[in-house]
């Protein structure tokens, strides 16, 4: 074998072999990188799934949207005490207003309040329609309907449901004329809305069908109505004050078969600063009532009674409010009562409060007593806006 | 006769150059009765402000809630019924933003132009695309809204679509004067196009940037500007601030390096001021609507004294 032969015989071979470990060498490099390169993927992989923010869920709307109205209870949880009687102390649930409220259709809302309310001298529960009525959204001529069962127009203190006043109890004045429960009465009450550019005017006329219980007026047999018209005149003095004059009149039948008739006022100053308005405010409430009742063909009882009262809202969640209460009784104008309150009120939110009054009544034919309460409020669900 | 005819006839003339000046008065008299404004009331300035920019010379917009005042808590006063007993329009930003006192107020109007699903109703929120959509309803979380966070204007690109819907409104209630609407949102959504790139440029080094706000009424402001918005000083919104939410936040703008916590001209600074004492954080007090300040006439100024006084303190 010549060296040329073996040359010839062995490159090949050799450049084979080589080849072969090259490839091999190749094929581990290839390996090895694309090793390196998927570890590495996974772990960009991982740090991008550990840096990658939680995906937040499409933006919908997920409140269930029905036809079902708005549904609201307020609470009104009490302790008591009084000076006099036997029964000094007490602690109760007053009452329970379940409200439902809606638009009925393109032309009238309705409004619904039931009441589960402790009766004060049985101590039982009851349920009452505290208020059930419709309201137009349509009429022309600035005119409005409301037709049902309802807190009638009587000023400030009548229309509002008592949840929502500074104090726990109700005026001596306005017990004596129209009870605990308020002029609450079933008809129809139309308002009108003046058109008086220079200041808010509006007129109600309501007739109704006369108060089951009521001092002053009541449901006969015969067909007789309460009649009432209030103006109310509202003026915005500043951005941050304004002035409230109202007037009403009311003629009713008695339970002497013959009329009662009331002439009510009533004015309120607010001062509310319109920028830091959830944390300073001032009320100044009065009203004035005078009776006319007739029980007799001779005999005409005439009787006067007044509130008024200062709230002073001190911080965003501690409130202040001082009344004074002057009353005749409406049978014998002689029997004089005279109330001096004071309430404090702390606001936890929008949806809960508790309030502490005190208050001496003075009464010129007894022996003068004081009263305290305690009264904690919780709404849950849906509340509408009360009157301004 | 000649006399006579001429007589006539230029006594003719005379009454007829009468009768073509009263005509002419009375159809400008007509005229101008028809071109009356369109009536619109808005519940906020910001939405007064962008009626006025696409109603222009068309409508007479008036808002109930001023520019500093909190729009949640808006007194129901009996003479904003006057006003809306006699508009053509009513802009809300709804979302239940105004439940405390709008609805009371549109149901006691008498105007069924007005009432929701008429054609003068406009809520400015629909299309808006809604944050912090809550899953459930716990008023244990405080003072949330069912329906999402609605403060939405305060993303200047939702000005678009509240402009759209405000557009919308008057065009249904006044057709005729479409091109001239269209018109006016076209050159309004090209406004806001040109600032938004001169605000978020002016807002690009800063992205990013922590901060503590005082209630939860920023975050669309938050997310179009790339801030992080690390706590509040509510502990729950609409709860005020308690002594454990001011040391939590106290350690958290240390932790933190925070610059600045940012308010509202309706909330006091007091509880801010502590933290400020504590930690040297500037307490910033920034529009929240049109009309919050002097500066802010309308819903670009408010963009501008915000982007411009937060820019100044996050240097």
């Amino acid at each position: 074998m010549n060296i040329q032969v073996i040359l010839f015989k062995i490159i090949p071979v050799l450049l084979f072999l080589s080849g072969i470990i090259f490839s091999n060498k190749a094929i581990a490099q290839v390996d090895s990188t694309a090793a390196k390169d998927s570890a590495l993927l996974k772990q960009v992989e991982q740090q991008m799934q550990a840096n990658t923010p939680p995906t937040t869920p499409p933006q919908q709307n997920r409140s269930g949207i029905s036809a079902n109205p708005d549904i609201g209870v307020v609470a009104d949880f009490r302790g008591a005490y009084i000076s006099q009687g036997k029964k000094n102390f007490d602690a109760y649930l007053n009452e329970t207003e379940v409200s439902f409220q809606s638009v009925v259709d393109p032309y009238i809302r309705a409004d619904f309040f039931v009441s589960f309310a402790r009766d004060p001298d049985t101590h039982k529960y009851g349920v009452t329609i505290e208020e059930g009525y419709l309201t137009t959204l349509s009429l022309p001529a600035k005119l409005q309907l409301k037709v049902g069962k309802f807190r009638e127009a009587v000023g400030k203190i009548n229309p509002t449901h008592p949840h929502a006043l500074p104090f726990v109890d109700l005026p001596n004045a306005f017990v004596n004329y129209f009870g605990e429960d308020g002029l609450n009465d079933e008809g129809a009450s139309l308002s009108w809305l003046l058109p008086n550019k220079a200041f808010y005017q509006e007129f109600v006329f309501q007739a109704t069908s006369g108060a089951e219980s009521s001092p002053s007026f009541f449901r006969g047999d015969n067909n007789r109505f309460i009649y009432l018209g209030h103006l109310k005149n509202f003026f915005t003095l500043t951005d941050n004050a304004t002035l409230e004059f109202g007037l009403t009149g009311i003629s009713g039948p008695n339970d002497s078969s013959r009329v009662t008739n009331i002439g009510a006022a009533d004015i309120t100053y607010k001062w509310k600063p319109v920028q830091m308005n959830t944390y300073k405010s001032l009320t100044w409430q009065n009203e004035f009532f005078y009776s006319n009742a007739k029980y007799t063909a001779n005999e005409m009882l005439n009787s006067f009674g007044l509130y008024s009262f200062v709230e002073y809202q001190i911080s965003k969640r501690w409130f202040l409010t001082g009344r004074y209460d002057y009353a005749q009784k409406p049978f014998d104008k002689n029997i004089v009562e005279q109330a001096y309150s004071l309430t404090a009120g702390w606001l936890a939110t929008e949806f809960q409060k508790i309030e502490f009054e005190g208050k001496q009544t003075n009464v010129n034919v007894q022996q003068d007593y004081c009263q305290f309460w305690l009264r904690w409020i919780f709404v849950i669900g849906a509340h509408g806006a009360h009157q301004y | 006769m000649r006399m006579v005819h001429t007589n006539i006839k230029n006594n003719l003339k005379q009454i007829m150059k009468k009768i073509i000046i009263i005509f002419s008065l009375s159809l400008i008299i007509i005229s101008g009765v028809t071109a009356a404004p369109i009536k619109v009331v808005t519940t906020t300035m910001d939405l007064r402000s962008i009626t006025e920019m696409i109603g222009g010379n068309k409508v007479s917009v008036l808002s109930i809630a001023t520019g500093y005042q909190n729009p949640h808590f808006v007194d129901p006063k009996p003479s904003y019924i006057m006003s809306l007993s006699n508009a053509d329009l009513f802009v809300t930003v709804g979302l239940d933003l105004e439940t405390g006192w709008s609805p009371q107020l549109v149901a006691s109007s008498r105007n069924a132009k007005i009432q929701k699903g008429s054609p003068g109703y406009v809520d400015a929120s629909e299309g808006v695309a809604l944050l912090q959509v809550p899953s459930s309803v716990n008023r244990g979380e405080g003072d949330i809204h069912i329906y999402g966070n609605p403060h939405y204007w305060l993303d200047p690109m939702n000005g678009k679509i509240i402009a759209r819907n405000i557009a919308n409104g008057l065009e249904r209630i006044d057709p005729s004067n479409k091109s001239f609407y269209e018109a006016n949102l076209q050159t309004f959504s090209a406004r806001v196009d040109t600032k938004l790139k001169e605000w978020t440029t002016k807002m690009a080094p800063f992205r990013g940037s922590k901060i503590i706000a005082y209630h939860n009424e920023w975050v669309y402001f938050e997310k179009r500007f790339g801030l992080e918005i690390v706590d509040f000083m509510e502990p729950k919104p609409g709860i005020p601030p308690s002594p454990s939410q001011l040391v939590k936040v106290i350690n958290e703008v240390t932790a933190n390096k925070i610059k600045v916590i940012i308010s509202s001209p309706y909330f006091t600074t007091s509880s801010s001021d502590v933290v400020s004492k504590q930690t040297g954080v500037k307490v910033l007090t920034l529009a929240t609507s049109t009309g919050a300040f002097n500066d802010v006439k309308n819903y670009f100024d408010l963009f501008d004294y915000d982007v411009e006084r937060l820019v100044a303190v996050l240097k």
